[in-house]
């Protein structure tokens, strides 16, 4: 076990050292999981609320798809979207195979139905007596709408947590769609993945836990919000 | 106290009631809930609503505060066929639904939510700041508390102010002191009477307290299976009822009493009964019909009529009776003194 312990004081002198290499890795998957997580959250928290919120035919159908879709495997979202990016592909002439938007859209994918079942669900789970609340004191059609989307924000936060959760540390898209290379598109997972392979597990710890320190500080943020709001 | 404007809105419409309710009826998921013929509310008069859970008092509530459609008929408020989000009735009438149920916001917020809708924001504070004195809540202790930081009292208080800021032309209460404890119920219901009598605020009140109901509404309503029978004192009696022999049916009392009913429909029948005199004095009792013993519980007084009326345990059943004044000094009636009382078997209705 010598060598992970080893590898828990290598990950503190490559951060503290400032390796250039780690730095990369770093800040291309902070990159990329703003971008999906931004553009998931644009498309699904309104198809989410909507959802959640209104009654329609065939409902129930699609909120059975969309969970389903939450399971969706990394590595066939890699590989459909390698199979669209590809120069063979129908999109390959807009040349985002193996870069970071290459990934960004794989992993949108990704977190896409969890950002819809989630805040569908956070909508659908407030009281009913909010509905007569908010009517009783005198709201049209526009303030209900807002105003019981703003009284699902807690769960509508967590679905969004979830989905950042997924998409930092997925794998399986970064590789196939990114390609691993490295100053360009290896992220902090494709490079622990590389690292282990070669048997140099301190790169992998750094990676590590600079992965679990970037969750605390999303976490931190949230219930800062979530105490504030 | 009164403000010029409701005065002379109430002078101008004295004639138009402030609702009107024609041939509606309300089902959930096919099964009908409530059943009105013909309805009219004068404008600031009390209305109660007295009726066992399930028989359509909430359901009517619901839809004089607009917040349901009914699934046929038509609401008329001031004259005006109005439903959800009318613009002629939505800022005027106000809802406080039976469980206290605050937004995910401070106390200040809840209660302002309502004039904010109305474009009232900035004058919210002072306006927020009396309404929970109202309630007695002092806003500097109160209005920056989240919502998660209030006893179920406090809640349906804040949410009473929330109503109360608003200045109402009608308030809807459903069961205001069901869920809170004494001390807060006599804050809800003092707030609620101070609305009537300083701004002519119409109420209509759903309540297990009939003592309450009797004493401060101008008309109480008995509904029972989505149907409204009388607007007095009526006694509700559930079967199952037993056959005495002899064509003889009724109800074994817990003191060995029998109360008899004429045929039922069926064994689980639920019947009417008006009692038609009370008297200490067995002896005068000949020729009223069917007469029982028992003991005066509770004495209340009917606001509008001026009548009076006597709660009287049976067994364990109580039945109400209307008496006058007079009656009640002459035969000296109060808790305790134990009673005769009498009614007709040819006068029992089935519902």
């Amino acid at each position: 076990m010598n060598f992970l312990l080893e590898g828990f004081f290598q990950a503190f002198h490559l951060l503290l050292s400032g390796s250039a290499e780690t730095y990369s890795a770093i800040w291309a998957t902070v990159k990329v999981s703003s971008y999906s997580i931004a553009s998931s959250l644009l498309i699904g928290l309104p198809l989410g609320f909507c959802l959640g919120y209104f009654d329609f035919r065939g409902k129930k159908p699609l909120r059975t798809i969309v969970d389903t879709l939450m399971a969706l495997p990394t590595v066939f979202i890699g590989l459909l979207v390698y199979a669209f990016l590809t120069h063979r592909g129908p999109l390959g002439n807009l040349g985002l195979l193996f870069s970071l938007p290459g990934i960004a859209i794989g992993q949108t994918i990704l977190a896409l139905p969890l950002v819809i079942g989630l805040s569908a669900t956070a909508v659908e789970s407030l009281d009913q007596k909010l509905r007569t609340t908010i009517l009783s004191l005198g709201a049209n059609r526009r303030q209900l709408f807002l105003s019981t989307l703003w009284e699902s924000r807690h769960g509508i936060l967590a679905g969004a947590i979830a989905a950042y959760g997924r998409v930092m540390t997925e794998v399986g898209i970064s590789m196939m769609v990114g390609g691993n290379i490295k100053w360009h598109t290896r992220t902090i997972t494709t490079a622990i993945a590389l690292e282990t392979n070669k048997g140099q597990f301190g790169m992998g710890v750094a990676l590590g836990l600079v992965l679990l320190a970037i969750a605390l500080c999303v976490n931190v943020l949230v219930s800062f919000l979530r105490r504030r709001y | 106290m009164f403000s010029s404007h409701f005065c002379a809105a109430g002078i101008e419409k004295l004639d138009t009631p402030i609702f009107e309710i024609r041939s509606l009826k309300h089902s959930y998921a096919g099964k009908t809930v409530l059943e009105i013929e013909h309805l009219k509310v004068q404008p600031a008069s009390i209305l109660g609503l007295i009726g066992p859970n399930g028989s359509g008092k909430s359901s009517l509530l619901r839809l004089l505060g607009l917040i349901e459609r009914p699934t046929h008929g038509e609401i008329l408020f001031n004259g005006r066929r109005v439903e959800p989000f009318s613009d002629e009735a939505r800022f005027l009438i106000t809802l406080l639904p039976q469980e206290p149920f605050l937004m995910k916001r401070s106390v200040l917020n809840n209660v302002a939510y309502g004039l904010k809708l109305r474009g009232n924001g900035p004058a919210a504070v002072q306006q927020v700041d009396d309404a929970l004195s109202l309630v007695g809540l002092p806003s500097k202790d109160f209005s920056r508390r989240p919502w998660y930081a209030l006893s179920g009292g406090e809640a349906q208080r804040v949410a009473l102010a929330a109503r109360l800021a608003l200045k109402p032309r009608v308030l809807l209460l459903d069961e205001p002191t069901a869920s809170v404890d004494a001390a807060s119920a006599q804050l809800i219901k003092e707030a609620s009477l101070r609305a009537r009598q300083e701004l002519g605020t119409t109420l209509v009140v759903a309540s297990h307290d009939w003592q309450w109901l009797y004493e401060i509404c101008d008309e109480v309503l008995h509904l029972f299976n989505g149907r409204i029978f009388g607007t007095g004192q009526a006694n509700i009696i559930f079967g199952p009822w037993q056959n005495l022999g002899t064509g003889k049916w009724g109800k074994l009392l817990a003191d060995g009493q029998q109360l008899l009913v004429p045929d039922p429909p069926d064994r689980q029948a639920v019947g009417v009964i008006d009692v038609i005199s009370v008297t200490a004095d067995r002896a005068a009792m000949a020729g009223e019909g069917i007469v029982l013993s028992g003991i005066v519980s509770r004495l209340s007084l009917e606001r509008k009529t001026g009548q009076l009326f006597a709660s009287i345990l049976v067994g364990d059943l109580p039945l109400t009776v209307g008496l006058a004044l007079q009656q009640g000094r002459e035969h000296t009636i109060f808790p305790g003194k134990p009673v005769f009382i009498g009614y007709r078997l040819d006068k029992v209705k089935w519902i």
